[in-house]
């Protein structure tokens, strides 16, 4: 089955513009112009990915973003017509996956979707991975902790499994970066400090005192074995 | 014709400032009352001493005089008056003569010639009298009653020096005291103008808070009217500054906001166009790519430009993230192509706190510059100073003339290469960016010759190392 992306964005020309990219890489596209209604479709017919412009008439992006999030996991990307990382962070907060600033190339605009999608686990992983009372199974995209299942987001979910492939070693910002999000070295990192944090208010005991996902200062995460 | 605006309130340097001269306004002051006071305590003391000495010397002179007239009789003569003259009241410092007819008494220091010509006339007359005169050398008082019964006189003569000798004393001590009155003066002058000068050290503060950027500074409701409408004047002045900035902010936003949508439309209808390259004609297929070539260029200068803006409207702000300084200058170099990095061997483990977005920004500026301009870039090459770490990039080209590496800097500045500028695809903003990224940072960027002799130009950014060192 395709894959189907919704494109929450006010202006016409826009939207239309994002769907012609967007159809060219072989996908479906729904388009709606404002987050009500972006709600509404996305509640009859869920889809693999949602694009939502931060500026909106009514409700805006990040309360989209919210409410989007409460329903799934589905990757969100965040559209900012902001230079700064004001919007990059408050998206983040509100639940996106990733985002994008216009004006953007289609070309990123597809590798960022691509990325979303990717599920595979990093080459030479093992099938199984446990950390005291950690346990990820890449494959099946589950994670337990003391034997319950957490329920975390797609990326999320590839955090961990980058940082629980190799536990003890610390990975830089970037290279998480890369790995996770296909970003080059000078993207925002604080899209792997908000996931980071996220990602402990579901696995850590004590979020405020991480156990297993360690900050390294000046050289970034890694997995406390 | 430039000419030089006139500078407002431009103090003279031999002007002292106003501390010292209300300081010095208070002294001076003082210092003339002190002495007014004591030059008309001095007058009327040394008055009033001779005064009351003269009161005496007259009560004196009159008890020895009637003593004197008492024993004396027709028939006495000067050499009879040796045991009247012994019995008779001194005072300090007193002598006396004694004339009977034509005879004289001297006392051992005076004698009759030593005596003023009037008051000798005026006894002489049949009248007691009195008066101050130079007596051999000295200013003394000097007393004469005439005994007319037997045709003789009495004179006293009262030394004064003994007054001049306490009026000294007191001199001094006024001059102690008004010396004193004028420092105290000065004290005061230089406590009240610090007083007084508060409030403007306060408003000085406010504008300096404003000046670095905190835009709600505010001062203070002033108890004192006249500071009162200083302060309301200053707050109405910083309110209206920080409205215009907040408005000038608001308003780049916007147009970053109105100028970035049709961009992003364009952009991405035409990569939809490139990703159907083939089935356009060729025609069609040279409008895109000249299409695509300046689509990029305009990209490129309306983020440069909306950054400049920023920049100006003062809402420019550093975003400090923890960087390692080698792992920031590999990727660097590998966006440019691979450029050869000369780093010592402390750069790998060195992280700094920096707006990793701006610096990476003037980093691919000065490289793309190289690009353009230099030939490409030769090298990167950390150094670390005293307080700063220095990144320079070289490139392989003409270099930079000398009277153009400040111009070069400016927005749109037009180098050596400025006659083909217009197709270079550079936007002429790119360097003016670069030194306002190093300045929000607190450092500063510069273009030399490259030192090892080779032509080329060195571009260095130099970043101190103070308060941006990790947490």
């Amino acid at each position: 089955m395709a894959v189907r992306i919704l494109t929450v964005e006010d202006d016409e020309r826009i939207r239309t513009a994002v769907s012609l990219a967007l159809e060219e890489e072989g996908w479906e596209v729904e388009e709606t112009a404002n987050g009500e209604d972006a709600l509404v479709a996305f509640a009859q017919n869920p889809s693999d990915v949602v694009l939502i412009d931060i500026m909106l008439p009514g409700i805006d992006g990040f309360e989209v973003c919210r409410r989007i999030r409460r329903l799934g996991d589905v990757p969100i990307v965040m559209v900012t017509a902001r230079s700064d990382s004001h919007d990059v962070v408050a998206g983040l907060e509100a639940g996106a996956d990733d985002y994008l600033r216009k004006p953007f190339d289609p070309k990123e605009l597809s590798a960022r979707v691509r990325a979303l999608l990717r599920r595979s686990r990093p080459s030479g992983s093992p099938a199984k991975m446990v950390v005291d009372q950690l346990e990820v199974i890449p494959d099946a995209g589950v994670v337990r902790l003391a034997g319950d299942e957490v329920h975390l987001t797609r990326t999320e979910f590839r955090l961990l499994v980058e940082l629980a492939s190799s536990p003890g070693k610390v990975m830089s910002r970037e290279d998480l970066l890369e790995r996770v999000w296909a970003r080059d070295y000078f993207d925002d990192e604080r899209l792997v400090d908000v996931h980071v944090r996220r990602l402990r208010t579901k696995i850590e005991p004590d979020p405020a005192n991480p156990r297993y996902v360690v900050t390294v200062r000046g050289m970034g995460y890694k997995l406390q074995p | 014709m430039a000419t030089e605006p006139p500078e407002v309130g431009q103090a003279q340097p031999t002007r002292l400032g106003l501390r010292t001269r209300i300081s010095l306004s208070f002294a001076v002051g003082g210092l003339m009352v002190t002495a007014a006071l004591a030059g008309a305590t001095l007058v009327l003391t040394r008055q009033q001493l001779i005064d009351s000495r003269e009161q005496a010397a007259a009560a004196f002179a009159v008890t020895n005089a009637t003593r004197l007239s008492n024993q004396l009789t027709f028939e006495s003569t000067v050499e009879d008056l040796a045991p009247i003259v012994d019995s008779m009241t001194k005072i300090e410092g007193s002598q006396r003569l004694i004339r009977v007819r034509n005879d004289w008494l001297p006392s051992p220091e005076l004698d009759r010639e030593d005596l003023p010509q009037v008051l000798l006339d005026r006894v002489a007359g049949g009248k007691a009298g009195q008066l101050r005169s130079e007596v051999a050398g000295q200013t003394r008082l000097v007393v004469g009653i005439p005994l007319q019964s037997f045709d003789a006189a009495y004179f006293a003569v009262v030394g004064l020096a003994d007054l001049d000798d306490a009026l000294t004393d007191l001199r001094i001590i006024l001059m102690g005291a008004g010396a004193g009155a004028t420092l105290l003066a000065a004290f005061l002058g230089w406590w009240v103008s610090q007083r007084t000068l508060l409030p403007l050290r306060r408003v000085r503060g406010a504008a300096e808070a404003i000046a670095g950027g905190r835009l709600d500074t505010r001062l203070e409701a002033q108890s004192d009217p006249d500071l009162d409408r200083l302060a309301e004047s200053f707050n109405e002045m910083a309110m209206a500054l920080e409205e215009r900035i907040r408005r000038d902010a608001r308003f780049a936003s916007e147009v970053s906001h109105e100028l970035r949508s049709p961009l992003t439309t364009i952009m991405t209808t035409v990569g939809v166009l490139e990703a159907r390259r083939e089935e356009l004609s060729p025609r069609s297929l040279t409008a895109l790519d000249l299409l695509s070539r300046d689509l990029e260029r305009f990209n490129r200068l309306v983020a440069e430009l909306l950054e400049i803006s920023g920049y100006d409207a003062g809402a420019a702000s550093l975003d400090l993230t923890e960087v390692q300084v080698a792992q920031f200058l590999g990727a660097s170099a590998r966006t440019a192509g691979p450029v050869p990095m000369h780093l010592p061997n402390y750069a790998e483990g060195l992280v700094i706190r920096i707006d990793k977005r701006r610096l990476a920004r003037a980093m691919a500026n000065l490289l793309d510059n190289a690009h353009r301009y230099g030939g490409g870039p030769t090298a990167i090459i950390l150094e670390r100073d005293s307080g700063c770490l220095r990144i320079a990039v070289e490139d392989e080209g003409p270099g930079i003339p000398e009277a153009e590496r400040t111009a070069i800097f400016d927005r749109f500045s037009r180098g050596a290469a400025g006659g083909q500028r217009g197709d270079d695809g550079g936007t002429g903003l790119g360097l003016s960016l670069v030194q306002e990224d190093i300045r929000l940072h607190g450092g500063r960027v510069w273009v030399e010759s490259r030192p090892d002799g080779h032509a080329g130009a060195r571009f260095v950014l130099e970043l101190p190392l103070r308060g941006f060192e990790p947490e």
